[in-house]
């Protein structure tokens, strides 16, 4: 995580640092996105957990669901297991060799950064990912808000 | 022969070649839906301060810590590939093979899981080949070292009924609710395995139901599972009883185990916020023999500090013998067959001690997240035999002397690929 530390001395550069920190910490805020065209509306944290997770593959709706993931290592990708699932990458891990060497399941395809995630999101109703808030557009509709 | 170098190079490492090989492989392939490639291993060793019996991780190995030597890099070791297939959305293929210590005291890679799964809906998946056996918690991944806290899962409760993967189909049933979802798992088939001097375990008619709930940071499992049984370790034993007259035969028939019904019932239940654990089994096995039956659990817990995870815990199996008598009346027979009678009955009380584990393990350890994929894990166990028996110890020298505690340290590398 980026800090920040405001110096007394200066009050133009607190200033700039404050901004600075905004807007970074606004930049951080991370949506989970399906297709503009999903009939999905809202989420709440444990059902995406779910489907994150390999353990429900449906949306509320009934409508089957299939998630995506930034890559490894990112902060998209920690920052939103962490606050939605409680895992840390090395849970993750461990959650996922449970799940792959019992076959019940593969983790989530991975694509590059949030462009190729919201692309991927919008061209297909059944996909559902996450992507900085800034990276929204219409082409997509957040159903959860991370903070 | 599938794997013909094996009787000619250190096992371990030939494994471990074959293994990069088709890591690198399915390196080259990445990206591509059809097939992945994925991999676990432990490098581990264990000293034991009990000089009289082998402690182990499994009564399926052939050697361990202890007795056959101080140190021993065997209990643990083990080294497993996956190939996942998938021809379409609804077919996928699975093989798993995994090379550890066996009885034989080779390391021949086992071929674990080899199945082919039709995914009827997103929620049913029905399952033909060779399936892990979904009993406890975590015993269709209990080899992935990665995957678990501590080093090993508690012997007392994982090693008391050495079945591992039947052959034959199951079907699951993913179920999904507001908050809570789970998977219900139904499996039928047989499975056959090696067991030291020779013999062989067999189970047929194996049926199994596991019901997996999860809500939040809760999950639990219960599992029941039947079979009929049959080990064949002690031909020479059961057939020498059988030519002992009436009492002999009435001995054979119920100690021995052929075709005998065995039954397993567990319930786990496992609380998982993040920032630490509590996990905790009850299982009860019984089988029509000699095997007797037994009562076991654990109960342990964990805190998360970033990279570190100590651990500690408890775990207990108690045994019951068979009901009935288990020696040869010899009153009154004449001093020939007063003295074979004499023999058996020894060798039917080393058997008994051998086969019914009482023991308790107290434990606590630290685990080490030292990189992705990569887990370091320190464990110190106390480990006490009792009843009578050597718990879940193996290679116990004659007049192995029961009720002793062994103190256990081990030290396991796991990884994931």
């Amino acid at each position: 995580m980026t800090r920040c530390r405001i110096r007394p001395s200066t009050r133009l550069l607190a200033a700039l640092l404050l901004a600075c920190c905004a807007g970074l910490a606004q930049a951080r805020d991370l949506v989970v996105v399906v297709s503009a065209r999903s009939s999905v509306e809202a989420l709440q944290p444990e059902q995406v957990a779910a489907i994150f997770l390999g353990q429900a593959p449906r949306f509320p709706n009934g409508a089957v669901a299939s998630a995506l993931d930034q890559p490894l290592g990112t902060f998209e990708r920690d920052q939103f297991y962490l606050r939605v699932t409680g895992k840390t990458p090395a849970l993750l891990r461990a959650h996922w060799s449970k799940m792959v060497f019992t076959g019940r399941g593969q983790p989530p395809r991975e694509l590059a950064g949030n462009a190729a995630v919201r692309k991927a999101v919008a061209d297909d109703p059944a996909l559902i990912g996450y992507i900085e808030r800034e990276a929204l557009d219409p082409s997509v509709r957040q159903v959860l808000l991370v903070h | 022969m599938l794997f013909p170098s094996l009787a000619v190079l250190p096992a371990p490492a030939c494994a471990g070649a074959l293994l990069l090989v088709l890591a690198g492989a399915a390196c080259a392939e990445t990206g591509t839906p059809g097939w992945t490639f994925s991999g676990f291993g432990t490098v581990g060793v264990a000293r034991s301060d009990e000089r009289q019996a082998d402690f182990v991780a499994s009564v399926l190995q052939g050697d361990g810590a202890g007795r056959t030597a101080r140190w021993s890099r065997h209990v643990d070791s083990r080294l497993g590939g996956q190939l996942d297939f998938s021809f379409t959305p609804r077919w996928a293929a699975v093989v798993q093979v995994v090379t550890e210590q066996r009885a034989d005291n080779s390391y021949q890679p086992r071929l674990e899981w080899a199945n082919v799964k039709y995914q009827v809906t997103p929620e049913l998946a029905l399952r033909l080949g060779r399936i892990a056996l979904p009993v406890f918690m975590a015993a269709d991944y209990r080899k992935v070292g990665y995957a678990h806290p501590s080093i090993r899962p508690p012997v007392e409760v994982y090693g008391v009924l050495p079945l591992a993967n039947s052959d034959g189909a199951d079907l699951s049933w993913h179920w999904s609710g507001d908050a809570m979802h789970g998977i219900t798992q139904v499996l039928v088939g047989r499975t056959g395995v090696a067991l030291f001097d020779g013999g062989r375990l067999r189970g047929k008619g194996i049926a199994a139901l596991s019901h997996t709930v999860e809500r939040g940071a809760f999950s639990a499992r219960a599992s029941v599972l039947t079979a009929r049984m049959s080990i064949d370790v002690f031909p020479g034993l059961f057939g020498a009883l059988e030519g002992f007259g009436a009492q002999g035969r009435d001995l054979k028939h119920r100690l021995d185990i052929e075709r005998e019904r065995a039954t397993g019932v567990s319930l786990g239940l496992d609380y998982d916020p993040g920032r630490w654990f509590v996990r905790g089994e009850a299982g009860y096995t019984k089988v029509d023999g000699y095997l007797g039956s037994t009562r076991s659990g654990y109960l342990s817990a964990g805190w998360r500090h970033g990279n570190l995870t100590p651990y500690a815990g408890y775990a207990r199996v108690r045994g019951v013998m068979p009901h009935g008598p288990h020696t040869l009346a010899l009153d009154g027979l004449p001093a020939p067959a007063a003295a074979r009678g004499a023999a058996l009955n020894a060798a039917l009380a080393e058997l008994l001690m051998r086969s019914v584990p009482s023991q308790s393990t107290l434990s606590a350890g630290l685990r080490w997240d030292a990189a992705p994929d990569v887990a370091l894990k320190l464990q110190r166990e106390h480990v006490t035999t009792r009843s009578g028996s050597r718990g879940m110890f193996i290679n116990s020298v004659p007049g192995y002397r029961s009720g002793r505690t062994a103190h256990v340290t081990s030290a396991a590398l796991d990884f994931v690929f």
